[in-house]
C-alpha cells in the first residue's frame, strides 16, 4: 500500500464541506458495541477463575486488564469520531508508514518460545499487536486512494490504479503472511481479515470484475504457495477435511471448541458453569471464546449473539448506503468488511464450518489491541454517521418497494437521525 | 431535498447490497449449523464433554491408628503422618540450576536436583520424598513453575523399632505388609470414599456441578494390642542380648496369658525399622518369626507328650518305669545324651528334667499299652492335631501365619513309628513358638485352648470402643487334673536346672522344659553338629499367669542349645516379670 500512497497527490484533499451538514450521530452504533463489549467482559470475568488458576495470577487479572483495554478503546473511539476524516484521511501516508514500522519492529522482537510468531511489539510492560495497526491504517490509505482514483476517474487505469493495489497487496502480504522460515509474522488469519476488506473495498468502489477476478486467482494461488511448505498449516488444513481423526493432536483444538458448543445444548450451562474453559479448550478468552459462550448460553445464546452482530453490521451497511461521499462509504463498507470478516472467520472454526485462524471475535475476545482498534475504526463510522443524507441512492431494483418502506416506523428508523424538521422528534 | 449524491453512489450501493447478502447467507448458514451442532448432535456432545471431564476419585480413608497398653495407659504405637512428596514437571522449569540451588537448603543435598530437573524425556520426576509440610509450604513458596509436591499419608512409630515384625508395614501403595498391618488391613484400611466429580483438564475437582456424586469415605478401625509397651521393649532387650551372648542367628520369644489367650510381648532378633522398611536388603527380617516360622520344636514337646500320656490315664505323674537309655524302633537306635548315665529305674520328673528321649519314646509306647502301635499313633495324634491343634493355623492377627506340619499316624511303610517316636520328643514335626505357647497355655490353664491374640480392643470412626473377648478353640484339652499335675512337674525342672538368679518358688511358681533341637538337613536326615535351642516354661502365683516361649537359632556358645542359649532368654524373661511385678505372688 505504500507505493501507491506516496504515488497520490496531497493537493486533492477533499474540504470537509464536502460532508454537508452535521446532525445527529447513530446512537444505536454505540448501544450495540457497549452491549457486545459488556458480553464479552462477562464471559471473560465468568471464565478468570479457570484462567487466572492456570496462569497463577490473581482473580481480578484478566477482568482488569480488560476494562483497562476498554477505557483505551473509548479513548480511541473518542479520538476517531471527533478528529475530522478530513484529517485522518490526510495523515493516512504516515499512519500507514507508521504501521509498517511497527511490523518491522515485531519482527525483529524477540519473541515468547510458547508463540512462536513475532505478531507483538512490546514497550516495556505495554505490548500491542502490529498488524490491527496496519488494518486500521490501511482501511483509511485504502478507502481515500480509491475515493481519489474514482474522482480522477481512473477506476478502470490499469497502470494507475490497479497495479499499485497489486504491490501494496504483495508486500502487505509478503510480511504478514509470509512463511515464518522467513521470520515473517505467518499470521494467515489476519491477512485473510486483510484481503478481504481489501477486496470488498475494490469491488464496491467499482473495480471491473475482470480485474477483482484476477485479483482472486492470484490470492488462490499465493494462499496454496503459502499453506504447502508449512507442515503447521498442512495440519490445520488437514484436521480441517477430517476433524475427528486427529483429536489428539493437531485437532484438538478444534474437537474441544466443537465439544463446547455442541455441549451447550438449548439453553446453555450457565454463566460461571462452563467446563471446557478449565483447561480443555485453549484460548479459551481469546480466539476460543465463542465456544465457550456458546457453551454457557447454549443455542439460543448463540443465535441471540449472531442476532446482535447482525443488528450492528446492518446499521454499518445503512450508514454506508447513506454516506456522504465515496470516501467515507469506503471507510465503512471497509469497516464492515473487517469486522464482519473477523467474526465470521472466528465463529466458522469454533462450529467446524473453517479451519482453524489465530484471530479474535471482534468486541467479545479478551486482549486490549483487538478492541481498542475496533473501537477506532467504529469512531470513524461514528463520525460519517453524522453526515449520511435522508435517503438511499436509487437503484432499479428499490423504485418499487421505497414508497412502503418510508411509511413503516421501522423504515423511519432507518433513515438515521436526520429529520427534515428537528424539532419534531423531542416534541414527539 | 437529497444531498447531492457522486455519481459512483448506485452501483455501489448495488455491489454493497449483493455483497451483504452473501454476508447474510452466511450468517443462517451459521445459525443452521449452530442448530445442528447443538440441538440435533447435543448427545453427542454431551457424551463426548462428560467422557473428557467426568472423573472418577477415590476419596482415601485415613487408616487406622495401632495402640497398646503401658501399664494403666494406652499409647500409639502406629500414627499416620501427612507427608509430600516433591515433584517437578521439567518441561515447564525454566531455570534448573538456580531452582536446584534454592531446593538445596531447604530439603537437603542429597540428591542432584539439577540433573533431575534437566531431564526432558518425562514430565514427571520425583524429587524427594517424605518431606514435611512445612517444607512443602516453602518450596510452594516460591512458586517455581513446574514444581510441586502432593500429600501422602505415611505411617510414623512413635516407639521406634519396637515390635516391628508384630506390627508390620505399610507400602507405597497404601496396603499393610506383614503382621498386624497385613492381617487387619481391610479393618485398618476402612472403606474408601467415591467421587464422581466434572473435573478440570489437569483432574481437579470443579466446585459446582449437578453431575458430581460422592459417598463420605469410612476410616479405618483403630486396633488396641495386647501388647504391654513396657514388657515387650523388656522383652526385646533380653532377647536381643541372649542372641547376642549365644553367638546366633537370631532368635525369637514371645510371653502369653494362658487364662485369655491374649499376647503381651513377641518378638524376634534380629528386627528392622518399619519407618525404613525400604532400606531392608533381606524379606525375611520382616518376617515375626515366631508365628511365621514353623520349626522342629525339640525337647520342650516331652512336656505336652507327658501331659497327653497322663491325661489318657496311661501313666500318673508318680510312676516310674525301667529306662533301657536305648530303644530300637523300625531298625534304628534312640538314645539319650551322655550325661544322662545308662539305663535304671526312671520316675516322670527325671524324664523331664534329663530330657530323655527314650522316656518320651516310653510314654508314646504307654499310649498304645507298651509298644509303638496303631493305636498308640492314634492316640498321641489326637492330642497334637484336636487337642494342641497343631497343623492348623492359630488365626493370630498376623500375616504369613504359618500351619506347622504333623506326620499322619496311618502305617506308610517307611517308618511310621520311627518318625512317632521323633514326634514325642518334638522331632520330624514342625510347629511354631506361638502355637508350642498356646498348646501350653491349655495344657496349664486348667484345659482351654484360649485362641492366641493381638487385639484387646477395636475403636472405629465414631470413638466407640469394642472390646475383643477371648475365643475359646477347645475345651477340654487335658482333664484339670492333669493341668494340676503338670504345673509341678515343670517347676521340678527349672528348680534341678543352674538358673542364676534363682527363683523363690515359696513365692512364685516358674516352671519350664528345655529343648535341644536338630535341624534337619533339607537333603535328608540331621546336622551334626548344628542344632536350634528352644525353651518352654511358665511364671506364675495361686496360677500360671505367664507362658513363655524362646527360640534361638543354631546358637555357638557351647554346650546344649537348650540349655546354653535359650534358658537364659527365659529366665530372664521370668526374673523381669517378677521384679516388674506384673506377676501376682502366691497368696496362700
Amino acid at each position: 500500500m505504500r507505493p501507491s500512497a506516496q504515488r497520490r497527490q496531497r493537493s486533492v484533499r477533499p474540504e470537509s464541506s464536502d460532508l454537508g451538514r452535521k446532525h445527529r450521530p447513530d446512537y444505536w452504533l454505540v448501544m450495540l458495541c457497549a452491549v457486545l463489549l459488556a458480553i464479552g467482559l462477562i464471559v471473560v470475568y465468568a471464565i478468570s477463575p479457570a484462567l487466572s488458576q492456570a496462569a497463577h495470577v490473581s482473580n481480578n487479572y484478566y477482568v482488569g486488564k480488560q476494562l483497562l483495554a476498554i477505557g483505551l478503546s473509548i479513548v480511541a473511539f473518542i479520538a476517531t469520531s471527533q478528529i475530522p476524516l478530513t484529517t485522518w484521511r490526510s495523515y493516512a501516508r504516515p499512519l500507514l508508514i507508521f504501521a509498517g514500522l511497527a511490523t518491522v519492529i515485531a519482527l525483529l522482537m524477540p519473541v515468547n518460545p510458547a508463540y512462536p510468531a513475532h505478531r507483538w511489539v512490546r514497550l516495556g510492560s505495554f505490548s500491542f499487536q502490529s498488524v490491527e495497526l496496519v488494518k486500521f491504517a490501511a482501511l483509511i490509505a485504502l478507502a481515500g486512494f480509491l475515493a481519489e482514483q474514482i474522482k480522477k476517474n481512473m477506476l478502470n487505469d490499469k497502470a494507475r490504479t490497479f497495479k499499485p493495489l497489486m504491490i501494496a497487496l504483495g508486500v502487505a502480504g509478503l510480511f504478514i503472511a509470509g512463511p515464518q522460515a522467513l521470520h515473517t509474522q505467518s499470521d494467515l488469519g489476519s491477512m485473510g481479515v486483510l484481503v478481504a476488506m481489501f477486496g470488498t473495498m475494490c469491488y464496491v468502489a467499482g473495480l471491473p470484475m475482470k480485474r477483482l477476478l484476477m485479483i482472486v486467482a492470484v490470492i488462490a494461488v499465493s494462499v496454496v504457495l503459502l499453506i504447502l511448505p508449512s507442515a503447521y498449516r498442512r495440519e490445520r488444513l488437514m484436521t480441517f477435511v477430517h476433524p475427528a481423526s486427529n483429536c489428539q493432536d493437531a485437532g484438538y483444538q478444534a474437537c474441544q471448541a466443537l465439544i463446547a458448543v455442541g455441549s451447550g445444548g438449548m439453553i446453555g450451562l450457565g454463566l460461571g458453569r462452563s467446563v471446557q474453559a478449565y483447561g480443555y479448550l485453549p484460548e479459551a478468552a481469546n480466539d476460543s471464546i465463542f465456544a465457550i459462550y456458546a457453551e454457557k448460553f447454549g443455542f439460543i445464546g448463540s443465535i441471540l449473539l449472531l442476532g446482535i452482530f447482525v443488528a450492528f453490521f446492518a446499521r454499518l451497511k445503512s450508514i454506508a448506503e447513506r454516506a456522504p461521499d465515496d470516501f467515507t462509504r469506503l471507510l465503512v463498507i471497509g469497516v464492515l468488511a473487517w469486522l464482519s470478516v473477523q467474526a465470521v472467520i472466528n465463529i466458522g472454526a469454533m462450529i467446524g464450518l473453517l479451519p482453524l485462524k489465530g484471530i479474535t471475535l471482534p468486541f467479545i475476545s479478551y486482549g486490549g489491541t483487538s478492541v481498542v482498534f475496533v473501537a477506532a475504526a467504529v469512531g470513524l463510522v461514528f463520525q460519517v454517521s453524522r453526515y449520511t443524507s435522508y435517503s438511499v441512492p436509487r437503484i432499479a431494483s428499490d423504485l418499487n418497494k421505497r414508497r412502503d418502506h418510508d411509511d413503516r416506523r421501522n423504515g423511519r428508523r432507518l433513515r438515521g437521525a436526520y429529520h427534515p424538521d428537528p424539532g419534531s422528534r423531542a416534541r414527539a | 431535498m437529497a444531498l447531492p449524491i457522486t455519481s459512483n453512489a448506485a452501483p455501489a450501493v448495488k455491489r454493497m447490497r449483493l455483497w451483504y447478502s452473501f454476508f447474510m447467507a452466511i450468517i443462517v448458514l451459521f445459525g443452521v449449523r449452530l442448530f445442528y451442532v447443538q440441538i440435533i448432535r447435543y448427545d453427542h456432545y454431551k457424551n463426548a464433554a462428560l467422557s473428557d471431564q467426568l472423573k472418577q476419585y477415590e476419596i482415601p480413608a485415613r487408616r487406622g491408628i495401632i495402640k497398646a497398653h503401658d501399664g494403666d495407659q494406652i499409647l500409639p504405637i502406629v500414627l499416620n503422618q501427612k507427608l509430600y512428596t516433591l515433584y517437578a514437571d521439567p518441561t515447564y522449569v525454566k531455570n534448573p540450576d538456580g531452582v536446584a540451588q534454592k531446593l538445596g537448603p531447604i530439603v537437603g543435598n542429597k540428591t542432584d536436583y539439577a540433573t533431575l530437573l534437566k531431564t526432558k524425556k518425562t514430565r514427571y520426576v520425583v524429587l524427594a520424598k517424605k518431606i514435611s509440610e512445612q517444607q512443602s509450604q516453602q518450596i510452594l513458596a516460591l512458586k517455581f513453575p513446574g514444581v510441586g509436591t502432593i500429600a501422602q499419608d505415611y505411617r510414623t512409630y512413635p516407639q521406634g523399632s519396637l515390635a516391628a515384625q508384630l506390627l508390620g508395614f505399610v507400602d507405597d501403595g497404601g496396603s499393610g505388609q506383614y503382621g498386624i498391618e497385613q492381617a487387619l488391613n481391610d479393618p485398618l484400611k476402612g472403606k474408601p470414599g467415591q467421587l464422581r466429580a466434572i473435573t478440570d483438564a489437569n483432574g481437579v475437582p470443579l466446585a459446582a456441578s449437578q453431575n458430581n456424586t460422592q459417598t463420605a469415605p469410612q476410616n479405618g478401625q483403630d486396633q488396641v494390642l495386647t501388647i504391654d509397651l513396657a514388657m515387650q521393649q523388656q522383652l526385646e532387650t533380653v532377647l536381643q542380648k541372649g542372641v547376642k551372648d549365644s553367638k546366633a542367628l537370631s532368635g525369637s520369644a514371645l510371653i502369653l496369658d494362658p487364662n485369655t489367650g491374649a499376647i503381651k510381648a513377641m518378638a524376634n532378633s534380629p528386627t528392622y525399622d518399619p519407618a525404613r522398611y525400604s532400606e531392608v536388603d533381606n524379606a525375611n527380617d520382616f518376617q515375626n518369626a515366631a508365628v511365621a516360622k514353623p520349626i522342629e520344636v525339640g525337647s520342650i514337646m516331652k512336656a505336652l507328650t507327658t501331659a497327653a500320656a497322663i491325661d489318657q490315664g496311661v501313666i500318673s505323674p508318680t510312676t516310674t518305669y525301667y529306662d533301657p537309655s536305648v530303644w530300637k524302633v523300625d531298625g534304628f537306635k534312640i538314645t539319650n545324651i551322655e550325661e544322662d548315665g545308662g539305663a535304671g529305674t526312671r520316675s516322670i520328673t527325671d524324664l523331664l528334667n534329663l530330657s530323655l528321649n527314650t522316656g518320651a519314646t516310653w510314654e508314646l509306647m504307654q499310649m498304645g499299652g507298651g509298644t509303638i502301635n496303631q493305636k498308640g499313633r492314634d492316640a498321641w495324634y489326637g492330642y497334637l492335631t484336636k487337642h494342641f491343634r497343631f497343623g492348623q493355623a492359630t488365626g493370630v492377627e498376623q500375616g504369613y501365619e504359618a500351619t506347622g506340619y504333623i506326620p499322619l499316624p496311618a502305617e506308610n511303610g517307611a517308618g511310621i513309628d520311627l518318625t512317632y517316636a521323633n514326634t514325642s520328643f518334638g522331632q520330624a514335626l514342625t510347629a511354631t513358638p506361638l502355637q508350642m505357647g498356646a498348646a501350653l497355655s491349655a495344657v496349664l490353664n486348667g484345659g482351654t485352648y484360649y485362641q492366641p491374640h493381638l487385639i484387646d480392643q477395636t475403636i472405629d470412626a465414631t470413638a466407640k470402643t469394642t472390646p475383643v473377648l477371648p475365643k475359646v478353640l477347645a475345651r477340654n484339652v487335658v482333664a484339670p487334673k492333669t493341668s494340676q499335675a503338670m504345673i509341678p512337674l515343670m517347676q521340678y525342672v527349672v528348680a534341678h536346672h543352674t538358673i542364676g538368679p534363682s527363683f523363690d518358688q515359696t513365692k512364685y511358681i516358674v516352671g519350664g522344659k528345655t529343648g535341644t533341637a536338630q535341624i534337619a538337613k533339607p537333603s535328608g536326615g540331621y546336622h551334626e553338629d548344628e542344632f536350634n535351642g528352644t525353651y518352654m516354661g511358665f511364671v506364675g502365683g495361686d496360677k500360671v499367669q505367664y507362658v513363655i516361649v524362646v527360640f534361638v537359632e543354631r546358637p555357638t556358645n557351647g554346650g546344649y542349645a537348650g540349655t546354653a542359649a535359650a534358658q537364659p532368654i527365659f529366665a530372664g524373661l521370668a526374673h523381669m516379670l517378677i521384679n516388674d511385678s506384673y506377676v501376682m505372688p502366691k497368696t496362700h
